[in-house]
This record gives C-alpha cells, sequence and structure tokens, in this order.
C-alpha cells in the first residue's frame, strides 16, 4: 500500500550504448568463477527474484554493481580494494553473504575479476522499481496544511453550548441524531476537574465551599484556584515526563546513577506551574543554552531545560563510542519527532519513511545538529561514558549557601577522620592489651569482642569518609546540552551505520511540515536553535495540533485524533477536525498559554456531561467518539497512589528536590575512583518523607525497582524507555491482588480508619465523612444502611481480634480505597 | 496490513491481563479472549515453548567449541579482530585463553560438550548445538532486550508474548506466559500486543515466608474478614456499574476480584512440589545442595508447561565470567547442568519432548581472549568479555533434528564461517514450529506493521528434523 506521495516510479533501465568488449578468457572467467556465486549467495536478495530488494542493491546485472545500491557502487573497475562487494565479502565493513564468509578462494576470484575490469555480459532484464518522495504532494495530507480558525458552527439546541468547543462537538452529534447525556452533578465535576487538573481528589473543605458558592462564576472560581496550584504543575509535569524517558537512571546497565536528573523535573513542574508560553517551553528544552538570559536563576534554568533531550536510555555501556552517539542521536531526534510533531522521525534512520513523506535527509538534518550539540563524554577509566552536566549559574544568596553547605560538610569529614583516627588508636590498644594477655581466656574474650566492634566501626566510618569525600561538591549542575567545538553536517549513515556513511546532508528540519525556506544556522552553531524556533512557529502546521490534542486526551481520556503520538498517515483521523484547529488556533492566539487553554475546555458544557451511559448513545456510537457523555477514566498509578495518600490525610507536600537518596551509604554502590563501573545505585534506604510525598517525587529506577514503592510496576507506568503520550490502561487481577493486600492500600485504611475514629464518636458522621473523603460525595441512605450493617457483621466477625472496632472500621475504608468509584474519575 | 489477528485497541484496553484473566474473561465476553486457543496458521511440529536463559553470556569456549589455535596459544598474544575504535577493558592485551576443562564428542553424535556438563553430555543426542550463534549488541540489557523482543533500545514486545498473541493459552485456568526468575520487566512485557499476552513474572518459593507472586499474603487477620471486605467492595462497585448502565472495564475489574481472591489460594498449589515422585526430586536435584533453586524452578517449568502455558522461561543467571572464569564456570555448570539435563529427561520420559520446544542459550558468549581488570592476576585467574559475533546455544525437541551439530566458527572462534543463526534467525525457526509464519504476525502499532523479526530473519531448515 502505498500513500499519495510516495509516487512508484518504474524507471525503464537504461542499457549501455557502449559495450565494453571482454575478451573470452575474460568472459569464461566470469561464467564459471563468478556468476555461479552471485546466482547461489547474491541473487536472493539482490535480484528482482527477491521479495524486497535488499539495501536497494541489484547483482544480476552489471549496471547494478556500478550503480549500487544505499551504500553507494558497489563495485569500481579495476580497484577491489575501493569495492564494496569485496570489503563486504571479506566481512569487513559489511558482512556478505550474512549466514557466513565464502571460501577465500572465492573472494580471491572476485577481487582478480573486478582487478582485470569486472568483464560481465549481463543486462537488466526486469526494469527498476524506485520509490521517491513528493514532498509537494505530501502537504496536502491534512496534518501538514496550515492550522486554520473555523467558524463555529450553528447547533440545533442554541441555549446548550458555554464555549464555541461545545458547538463543534453539538454540531457532529446532531449529524448522527445523537443527544449528548445530562450535565454531572456538581459533585463528581468538582471530583472530575480536580483530579484532572492537579491529580488530587478535593478535600471535604473544597467539597463545603464550591457548595456554598451560590454567585455566579463558582466554577471559574474553582477551576482558577486549581490551575493556580502547585499540584497543577505536579500532575501536568508528570504527564510530560511520559514524552521524555524521564528517569533518575542514565541508563538501564548497572544501575549508574543520573544525579541531576531531578532538576530537569523541577524545571518542568515549574514550567507548568507557572505557565510558561508554550512556544518559550520549547526554545528552552531544545536550545536554552543558547538563549540570552536576563539574570543567574533564567539562565539556569534555560540550561536545565535542556536535559529534554538528555534524560532517556542512554547505553552508556556501549565500548564503541560512534554508536553510542548515532544511537543516542537517534533518541533525541525520535524524542522531538514523537514529542512535538506526533511523527515517527526514527523510521527515517535507515530509509526513507514508508508511509509518511519524511527522508533520510529530514532525519539526517536534525540528527546533524544535535550531533554537533555532543551529550555525553567517555570517563577516564573502563568502557563507560556519562551524561555531560553543567555547572548552574548561582545568585549571590546562592553561592553564600553553598559555601556555607561546602564548609559545614568539610568540617563533618574533618572530625569523622579525627574519630577514625582515635577509633584506630583505641583498637591498636586493645590489640597489645590482647597480647599481654595470653593466658587469661577470660578477658581476652572480652577484649576481643572490644576489638571486632571497633574494627566494624572503623569500616563503617571509613565508608562514610568516602562517600562524604564523594559528595563534596555541593554546586549546583544539571545534564544539559550544549554546542560543541565543530558543528556541521553529517552524512546520511546508510542502513543507520555510522561506519558507512553516505552523503552528507545540509542540517534543516522536516520538510514537509515547512513553510517556506529553513534560515541558515549561522557559521560554529549547531542549529538547534533554529530548530526550536521551527518548531515553536506558529506556522508549523504540527506542534499546535499535537499539543492540544495531547491536552484533550488528558482531559476526556482520548485525544480528537486518537493516536496522540502519531499524526501520520497511518494515525487515526481526526473526529473533530474543526474542531482540533479551533483549539489549536485559540492556544496560539492566546500566546501558547497552556491554562488558558485548559480552563476553556474544562469549562464547556461538554466537559461537565455526565459520564452514564444512554441507550441511543450506545447504540449509534459505542465507542463515544462524539463525546454524548463523558469517558470514565481508570486513575494512573500517580494518581491512585497520590489519591490514597489525600484520601488517609497523609499526604505531605514537597518543594522537589534529589529523588534518589545518595545521602545515604548503603544505597551507593563502590564510589572509588579507579575501577571499571562508575558507582550505581540500589534505592535500598528511602528517606522517610518519600513515604508520604507526590509519586512524581520518587525515583523512577530502570531496571532495579524500588522495593517500598511497587504500585507503578502494576498500573501502566510507562516504561522510561518509551517515549509515549498515552499510558496503557490494563485490566490485570494482578491488580486486583495489589488493591487485596498491598501495604500502600492497607497502610492507608489504617491511617483513614484511625483518623475517622478519633475525629468523631458517632457512627454516622464516621460514615458521612469517609465517604466525603472517598467518594467526595454524600453517603447514600442505602449505602448508609450497608456501611452499618458492614460493621456489626464484621465486629462479630472479628470478635476475638483485640479491637473489633478499629479492625471493622479498618476493613470497611479498605473497602472503599479498593473499589472502582475510587480508583475510576467518572 | 496482514494482521493475524485482529483487535481492535478498545478491545485491546478492556482486555484482562497478566494470564491469570483467562477465567474471567471467559466470563466476560468468549468471543474476544484473547488468550482462546487458536489453531496456527500452518502445521506445527511444537505446541509449546520452554526456554533456559543462562542470563551473563556462558562461555561457549569452555562449553562447546575449544579452538586447538587458543589452546596452543595459551596465554600469548593473537591478532584482534575488533575495530580499532572499540575501547578495551582489561582485554588489551588480548591474550589467547584456552578452554578450562577437557571439551570431548559424546554420544553417538560426537557432539562436543564439555567436562563440566556431564549431565548434558549423557543427553548430547537429543539436543541439536547452535554454534554460529550471532548477535548484534555486546551489553547486557541490550543484548538481553534484543534476545527477547528483537530490538535492543525501543519497547517491543517479548517473544513470548507474541507466541501467547499468536497461539493463546492451551489451559485457561493458567497464563499462557510464565516467566521463572525474570531478569527485568522488559524481556516479559507485551508493550503493545494486548496486556494479557504479558509473562506473568513468578519467583520459586525457597523459603515458608517468600511468595511466588507479589500481594499474595491477604492483608487482613482471617479469610473470613478480607471475603467480608471483598464482599463489600463488589457490592460498591456492582452498584456503580448498574448506575453508569455497564462498564466493560469495570466488569472485568469485578470479576478480577474474584480471580485475584483464588489466585491466594491456588497459587501456592500450583508452584508445589510436594505431589512429584522422589525419583523425580532426585533427578532434577530438588534439595541438594547446589542445584535446589535452579531444580526447583526446572521442574516448575515442566509442571506448568505439561499444563498446557506456551511459552515458560527459566531464567538462571550467574555466567558473566570477567574474571577467574576457571573458578566460577565449574560452579554455575554444578548448579544448572543437572536441571537442565533432568528437563529433558524428564520431558521425553512423559513424551511430551515431542511437542515441546525447548531452547538454551545466553544473550551472547564471551571471547577467545581473555580479561584481567586488575590488570595484575595471572593468567588462570583470567576471565572473558563478552561476545556476540558468535557463541552457542542449542535446541531440543518438536521438530529439531537431534545430535545435529550447526555452525562453525573461525580458528580462534570469534566469527562465524559457516551456518550463522541470528537471533532473528532463531525466533523465526522457533515460530516456524509453532506452525507461525514470522512474517505474517503482526500488530499494527503507530501505523506500522511491527512483527518479533523486524524485517529480518529466516527459518533455519537445517536444525529441523
Amino acid at each position: 500500500m502505498n500513500s499519495v506521495w510516495l509516487a512508484t516510479i518504474l524507471i525503464p533501465y537504461a542499457q549501455p550504448a557502449d559495450t565494453t568488449a571482454f575478451t573470452k578468457e575474460q568472459t569464461d572467467f566470469f561464467e564459471s568463477r563468478i556468476r555461479p556465486v552471485l546466482v547461489e549467495h547474491c541473487h536472493k536478495c539482490h535480484s528482482p527474484d527477491a521479495a524486497i530488494i535488499k539495501g536497494g542493491l541489484r547483482l544480476d546485472h552489471r549496471d547494478g554493481l556500478l550503480k549500487g545500491g544505499d551504500s553507494g557502487p558497489a563495485a569500481v573497475p579495476g580497484k577491489p580494494d575501493d569495492s564494496l562487494i569485496i570489503k563486504a565479502l571479506r566481512h569487513s565493513e559489511l558482512r556478505m553473504p550474512p549466514k557466513g564468509k565464502l571460501p577465500g578462494q572465492v573472494i580471491r576470484d572476485f577481487e582478480q575479476w573486478i582487478k582485470a575490469g569486472m568483464a560481465d555480459p549481463r543486462r537488466a532484464e526486469k526494469p527498476v522499481e524506485t520509490r521517491k518522495i513528493d514532498i509537494e504532494q505530501g502537504r496536502k495530507f491534512w496534518a501538514f496544511q496550515p492550522v486554520k480558525d473555523p467558524r463555529p458552527p450553528r447547533v440545533s439546541d442554541e441555549a446548550w453550548p458555554l464555549d464555541p468547543i461545545d458547538r463543534f462537538i453539538r454540531q457532529k452529534q446532531d449529524e448522527k441524531g445523537i443527544l449528548p447525556v445530562k450535565d454531572a452533578g456538581k459533585h463528581l465535576w468538582l471530583r472530575r476537574v480536580t483530579i484532572d487538573l492537579t491529580g488530587l481528589p478535593p478535600t471535604p473543605a473544597d467539597i463545603n465551599s464550591f457548595l456554598g458558592d451560590a454567585g455566579p462564576g463558582a466554577r471559574e472560581r474553582v477551576v482558577d484556584r486549581l490551575l493556580a496550584s502547585r499540584a497543577y504543575g505536579e500532575r501536568w509535569a508528570r504527564h510530560w515526563l511520559d514524552l521524555t524517558g524521564y528517569a533518575d537512571m542514565m541508563g538501564t546497565s548497572n544501575n549508574v546513577y543520573a544525579e541531576h536528573a531531578w532538576r530537569y523535573r523541577d524545571y518542568l513542574i515549574g514550567a507548568f506551574h507557572k505557565d510558561k508560553p508554550f512556544n518559550r517551553f520549547i526554545l528552552e528544552q531544545v536550545a536554552g543554552d543558547l538563549l540570552p538570559a536576563g539574570s543567574a536563576l533564567e539562565r539556569a534554568g534555560n540550561i536545565t531545560a535542556t536535559g529534554f533531550l538528555m534524560v532517556g536510555d542512554v547505553e552508556i555501556v556501549e565500548p564503541d563510542k560512534a554508536k553510542m552517539e548515532a544511537d543516542h542521536v537517534d533518541t533525541q531526534v525520535s524524542k522531538i519527532g514523537t514529542a512535538f510533531l506526533g511523527m515517527t522521525l526514527g523510521c527515517a534512520r535507515c530509509h526513507d519513511h514508508k508511509f509518511d513523506p519524511i527522508g533520510l535527509e529530514d532525519y539526517y538534518g536534525i540528527a546533524g545538529m544535535l550531533r554537533s550539540s555532543p551529550s555525553t563524554h567517555k570517563i577516564p577509566f573502563g568502557v563507560w561514558s556519562q551524561l555531560n552536566a553543567t555547572k548552574l549559574p548561582e545568585t549571590a544568596e546562592q553561592a553564600a549557601a553553598r559555601k556555607e553547605a561546602e564548609d559545614g560538610h568539610e568540617r563533618k569529614i574533618v572530625s569523622m577522620v579525627a574519630e577514625r583516627e582515635n577509633l584506630t588508636a583505641k583498637k591498636k590498644a586493645v590489640e597489645s592489651e590482647l597480647a599481654a594477655n595470653k593466658d587469661d581466656d577470660g578477658r581476652r574474650a572480652g577484649l576481643a569482642k572490644q576489638r571486632d566492634d571497633l574494627a566494624e566501626q572503623v569500616r563503617k566510618l571509613a565508608a562514610a569518609i568516602q562517600h562524604a569525600e564523594f559528595f563534596r561538591s555541593k554546586a549546583p549542575m544539571a545534564y544539559a546540552m550544549g554546542d560543541g567545538a565543530n558543528p556541521s553536517d553529517m552524512p546520511i549513515h546508510i542502513r543507520g551505520n555510522p561506519y558507512a556513511p553516505g552523503r552528507v546532508v545540509p542540517r534543516g528540519v522536516v520538510r514537509v511540515a515547512t513553510d517556506g525556506r529553513f534560515p541558515p544556522i549561522p557559521e560554529g552553531q549547531s542549529g538547534r536553535l533554529q530548530l526550536a524556533r521551527w518548531l515553536a512557529d506558529n506556522r508549523n502546521p504540527l506542534t499546535a495540533r499535537v499539543t492540544v490534542n495531547r491536552i484533550w486526551q488528558k482531559l476526556f481520556g482520548e485525544g480528537i485524533v486518537p493516536s496522540v503520538d502519531y499524526f501520520g498517515a497511518r494515525g487515526e483521523q481526526p473526529s473533530h477536525p474543526d474542531l482540533l484547529d479551533h483549539l489549536a488556533f485559540r492556544f496560539m492566539a492566546d500566546g501558547w498559554s497552556q491554562k488558558k487553554l485548559i480552563r476553556a475546555i474544562v469549562l464547556t458544557r461538554t466537559y461537565g456531561l455526565g459520564s452514564a451511559n444512554s441507550q441511543a448513545g450506545l447504540e449509534t456510537d459505542p465507542d463515544n467518539r462524539l463525546l454524548w457523555r463523558m469517558n470514565r477514566v481508570r486513575l494512573d498509578a500517580e494518581a491512585i497512589r497520590d489519591g490514597l495518600l489525600a484520601a488517609s490525610g497523609e499526604l505531605t507536600e514537597s518543594g522537589g528536590g534529589p529523588a534518589l537518596v545518595l545521602e545515604e551509604v548503603e544505597n551507593c554502590g563502590s564510589l572509588a575512583r579507579k575501577g571499571v563501573n562508575p558507582p550505581n545505585y540500589t534505592h535500598r534506604k528511602p528517606r522517610p518523607t518519600q513515604e508520604f510525598q507526590r509519586t512524581i517525587y520518587l525515583p523512577v529506577m530502570r531496571n532495579n525497582p524500588t522495593a517500598d514503592d511497587r504500585i507503578r510496576a502494576f498500573f501502566d507506568f510507562v516504561n522510561p524507555a518509551q517515549i509515549s503520550g498515552q499510558r496503557s490502561r490494563t485490566v490485570a487481577p494482578t491488580q486486583s491482588l495489589f488493591a487485596m493486600n498491598n501495604d500502600l492500600f492497607r497502610k492507608r485504611a489504617k491511617s483513614l480508619a484511625g483518623k475517622l475514629m478519633s475525629r468523631h464518636a458517632a457512627e454516622a458522621a464516621r460514615m458521612e465523612e469517609l465517604w466525603l473523603v472517598v467518594y467526595n460525595r454524600p453517603i447514600t441512605p442505602a449505602e448508609r444502611e450497608e456501611a452499618g450493617r458492614f460493621l456489626r457483621e464484621t465486629r462479630e466477625r472479628a470478635s476475638e481480634a483485640r479491637d473489633a472496632e478499629t479492625t471493622a472500621w479498618i476493613e470497611m475504608c479498605h473497602a472503599l480505597l479498593a473499589s472502582n468509584e475510587f480508583v475510576f474519575r467518572l | 496490513m496482514h494482521s493475524f489477528h485482529h483487535f481492535s485497541r478498545r478491545q485491546a484496553l478492556c482486555s484482562a491481563a497478566c494470564g491469570f484473566g483467562s477465567l474471567a474473561l471467559a466470563d466476560i465476553a468468549k468471543a474476544m479472549n484473547p488468550l482462546a486457543p487458536r489453531a496456527p496458521g500452518a502445521p506445527a511440529k511444537a505446541s509449546r515453548v520452554i526456554f533456559l536463559f543462562m542470563a551473563g553470556g556462558p562461555s561457549q569456549h569452555d562449553l562447546f567449541d575449544p579452538k586447538d589455535f587458543i589452546r596452543k596459544r595459551h596465554g600469548q598474544p593473537i591478532d584482534s579482530p575488533l575495530r580499532p575504535e572499540v575501547t578495551q577493558v582489561g582485554t588489551e592485551k588480548f591474550l589467547a585463553l584456552g578452554e578450562v576443562a577437557p571439551v570431548r564428542p559424546r554420544g553417538k553424535s560426537g557432539m562436543m560438550i564439555s567436562d563440566l556438563m556431564p549431565h548434558l553430555a549423557s543427553v548430547a543426542d537429543d539436543i541439536c548445538l547452535l554454534r554460529g550463534m550471532n548477535a548484534d549488541n555486546p551489553q547486557h540489557a541490550s543484548a538481553t532486550n534484543q534476545f527477547h523482543t528483537g530490538v535492543f533500545t525501543e519497547v517491543r514486545p517479548s517473544m513470548g508474548s507474541w507466541i501467547s498473541y499468536g497461539l493463546g493459552t492451551e489451559n485457561s485456568n493458567l497464563p499462557s506466559f510464565v516467566t521463572i526468575h525474570a531478569p527485568g520487566v522488559r524481556t516479559y512485557n507485551s508493550s503493545f500486543l494486548p496486556a494479557a499476552h504479558q509473562g506473568t513474572p513468578l519467583t520459586v518459593p525457597l523459603d515458608p515466608n517468600s511468595l511466588p507472586i507479589e500481594n499474595l499474603r491477604n492483608a487482613s487477620k482471617s479469610e473470613s474478614l478480607q471475603r467480608q471486605r471483598l464482599d463489600l467492595t463488589a457490592r460498591l462497585n456492582r452498584r456503580l456499574v448498574g448506575e453508569l448502565e455497564g462498564d466493560r472495564e469495570m466488569e472485568g475489574m469485578i470479576q478480577n476480584m474474584e480471580l485475584a481472591f483464588r489466585m491466594q489460594t491456588t497459587t501456592p498449589g500450583l508452584v508445589d512440589l510436594s505431589g512429584e515422585s522422589r525419583a523425580t526430586l532426585e533427578l532434577y536435584g530438588v534439595n541438594g545442595k547446589e542445584t535446589d533453586k535452579h531444580a526447583r524452578a526446572c521442574l516448575l517449568a515442566r509442571k506448568l508447561s505439561e499444563s498446557g502455558v506456551r511459552f515458560v522461561q527459566v531464567t538462571m543467571d550467574g555466567w558473566d565470567h570477567h574474571g577467574d572464569i576457571a573458578g566460577n564456570i565449574p560452579r554455575l555448570c554444578r548448579q544448572t547442568d543437572q536441571p537442565v539435563a533432568a528437563l529433558l529427561k524428564d520431558l521425553k520420559q512423559r513424551g511430551l519432548l515431542d511437542e515441546t520446544l525447548v531452547i538454551w542459550s545466553g544473550e551472547f558468549g564471551r571471547t577467545p581472549w581473555s580479561q584481567d581488570l586488575s590488570g595484575t592476576a595471572p593468567i588462570s585467574k583470567h576471565g572473558r568479555e563478552h561476545q556476540p559475533e558468535s557463541f552457542c546455544a542449542w535446541m531440543a525437541g518438536a521438530g529439531i533434528r537431534p545430535g545435529f551439530t550447526h555452525g562453525e566458527t573461525d580458528h580462534q572462534g570469534y566469527s562465524v564461517v559457516a551456518g550463522k543463526v541470528h537471533i532473528h534467525d532463531l525466533h523465526a525457526t522457533m515460530l516456524h514450529l509453532l506452525g507461525i509464519d514470522h512474517t505474517r504476525l503482526t500488530w499494527r502499532h503507530l501505523g506500522r506493521d511491527f512483527r518479533l523479526t523486524d524485517v529480518h530473519g529466516s527459518v533455519v531448515r537445517e536444525v529441523l528434523a
């Protein structure tokens, strides 16, 4: 299946006019020694007999060798050493045939044949099929068309819409003759909007204040309060992290920790919290290091933002550094493609994209910019590389605070060293005493124990000193991009192989999504700044559409384009193309403000609909693509954990900071600066506060999961090697086991029960509050009766337990926390 | 384009996951059960696979493929076949390292197997040795990913997940894919395939306090209290589904809670080996000082496979011998040799080997030259570096040519000179034996039809019976 712009062109193969006269001897050599080998070992993949001609190379006629394939000409007559086919047969740069090297005599025959002029009487029997990308044709696809500002349509019930957005929705429903369901009640709407915007449920106080606000604009006031909260930044920063491959580990191998990665996470929380305009947000993440800054703080932020291109699964242990660099650049190109453009750019690393009008040139145009900005360096020992870290500029106060911290740290080292000397001296004294008491067994036992205790203390102290010395510097650092010394265009890597360079392509951007010419890259610059400006340009047809669609997906559970990460030819079509453009246009017109867009969306009639089914809706549109009701969404791992902590009253605020607990010696692997491996990290000893902090502040591990925090392993947390704007939503019995038995649920149930019991003496009041904090709505009479019966029966059953009353309340709290009304947002 | 089985994303979302879910699914929607057994597209030799994964990279030079050239130069420098750009750590001198124990012809076939594996040697005529294995990455994490998913960096479905997707499960009470002592989530994840095809990780409990799967211990003080609690949750859940006039995802969760409750009682039985005869326990080396852990794992693998689990993986790690290989590799052999050979014997005795494909391999092999990270150790204490260019694996059972040695490496055991089997080829062959054409088992994701073998792989006809 070829897309429209992948024109299949049949090129009749030109027959050379000049048929070089070869001697009979030469032709005989070809017929007896060369042709049989070609037929037996090569034709299966490199002739029209092949289902797909591999590497675009044909070996069934002489011109096929001369023209060559993706890797360039296969042979240069007279020059066997310059002929790719010889290199391939020798298994040097390429390895052919792939199944195993041919005998030495055969290779020598080929060398001789090429050296003697490559006598070959064969002519092409079948024409060659070539595919070419047609950029102009490609631009006709909807996603590459400029964003329009469609007029909001008239609808059947003009009183229904609250916002132009509602008109686009209602109009599609009118076309199908579907009616939207009734509006959600106040409690449901408040729970929904609070969870969507902050990832936390509303508190009883939030509920009361909303219910008590009878004036016009009550909903607006709720939304403004939520958007202004830091919790909003924490929630939406986590959505963005799913598009970055973020973890507190550099790569998957050996758990080498990424100690500064948290600064990028904190940067994101701040950026969302302060509603940094999205176009500025792009500039900073792709090229923040190249932007002018008015202050040390701003500069530090800009540098930290480029962590976007640094975090991710980097195979820093790869001993072949050319390969490592190419792979890392690939993850960067792919990330830019997915996160901002909704395009699978990575496909064009080895060949032109099969479905979309994106070619090798587009890929290597961007890759050249990233290769001009090296982001790793080799460490002095072993095979390892590490991510480049930049020291961040500090304000005077920050510098002073750091000086003080470092001085204190030095004093600590000095005192530990003194203590070690002291203990060593004591140990020596005990040892000599032992030597002096050779015969007194009673005394010896005590002394030996004393000596061993001291030895153990010295050992621990030595480890602590080594640790303190290793983490001596308190200078703020961030993993950050920087332009290299010699920015330059790069060659295409044939079939993605860094050792097979093809033609050099100029640095540039995705041509099909470009309006006009890409500006020249100033001498000595990587081009990232120009790339960033192109991504963030109002004329870029993809960026705004992809971004508003992501926001819509987070608020409705499904995107207008359901394949949120892929807007290409094989992606899904937008259900409401005009609405998508309306949102994108409005987003840009509002200065790329995410908060303004989110505010508008959650205040629509559509967002405020109930989530129950209607028979008519189910019949006409069972997948609810027309949004005749609100989609129900199971909470993600973070919202479940954070919601549990909020409901039990145990959630503690955090200002951010390191997720890894590097200050605990036992979490760090060997810190010796020699050896083969860089230090690693195991999350053996969490910080006591971490149990109660929001999930975004917990370490994200790649390979050795944290033992104390397991919910992300069960509830579809995105694997940090993956760039994915939408979590999968699985329904697994292991999740039920988790909710039934894991300590995360059990401890929260206990705390909640304790809180209810200490706060209210009366059963009814406890129940009222339980329903309000877990379901965020009042208990119904039927539920009150049911709960009363449950408590009676459970007390009876637990009569042998020490405290049957407490047991009954814990069980009831646990039952509610594990129920669907809590783990879904309706 | 040629989607093997078509599921919409929505169906994927609604499917109960992680194996054990099939029971619930049968009740929810029989027609769309992703684990329903399916006939393969072609006649199948194998119905099930047991994959014995030797994590770390066992040394083929010491176990199967020693070289005279190397032995004669033991301790002497040899020419490096590597690119000069590749960083060397402890291998800069390229000193030849001879095998640590004799490797001799075994059985009627004369297959070469080390003295370190006497049990495997006794079943040499049942296995097919692949000496021309080939992979593309010299790092554990990447190579392990490639071995399980076909690619190193992207997150893609594991081979067990592909097989589950292709064939479903034979036993609706069990998952289709179980992995015992899994080396990381990416070796059993289903990625873009429906989550029902994800592997279920199991730990063989070696003491009464360890659990075969997480969260299996009842959080309440008694089972009746827990039951009481679950009944309340279920009533609340059913009321909500009623108010919403139906929700498949929530209905699935209601069913799953019951299933989870049953798993608490049935799972310990699943891993319980007390029903096995003494002879069987002894055959595997259960309770043996060094063999116990892997013996239990291998025996459990047989139990699960016999009960119809499509793909069972047992991981045995510790093969990463960068130093003192002469001291380390015999220990690993003592731990694994008897359990592994017992598995083959046991399957054969029960008539199961004819329908079960058994594969043994590491993620890569090791170099013929030595490695010494200290820089000062004598050659007798050296180890070997990773080597994906060539290594050994073996296959046995359904449809495999027994007693056959396939593939050959060069004089020093670095390059494959004949019978090269790339990971993609191994995957293609495995699927072929299960009756699946590897080019047709596809899933559409981000616009592209993905395969286990990507755009590569061909069936290794030579190893087929």
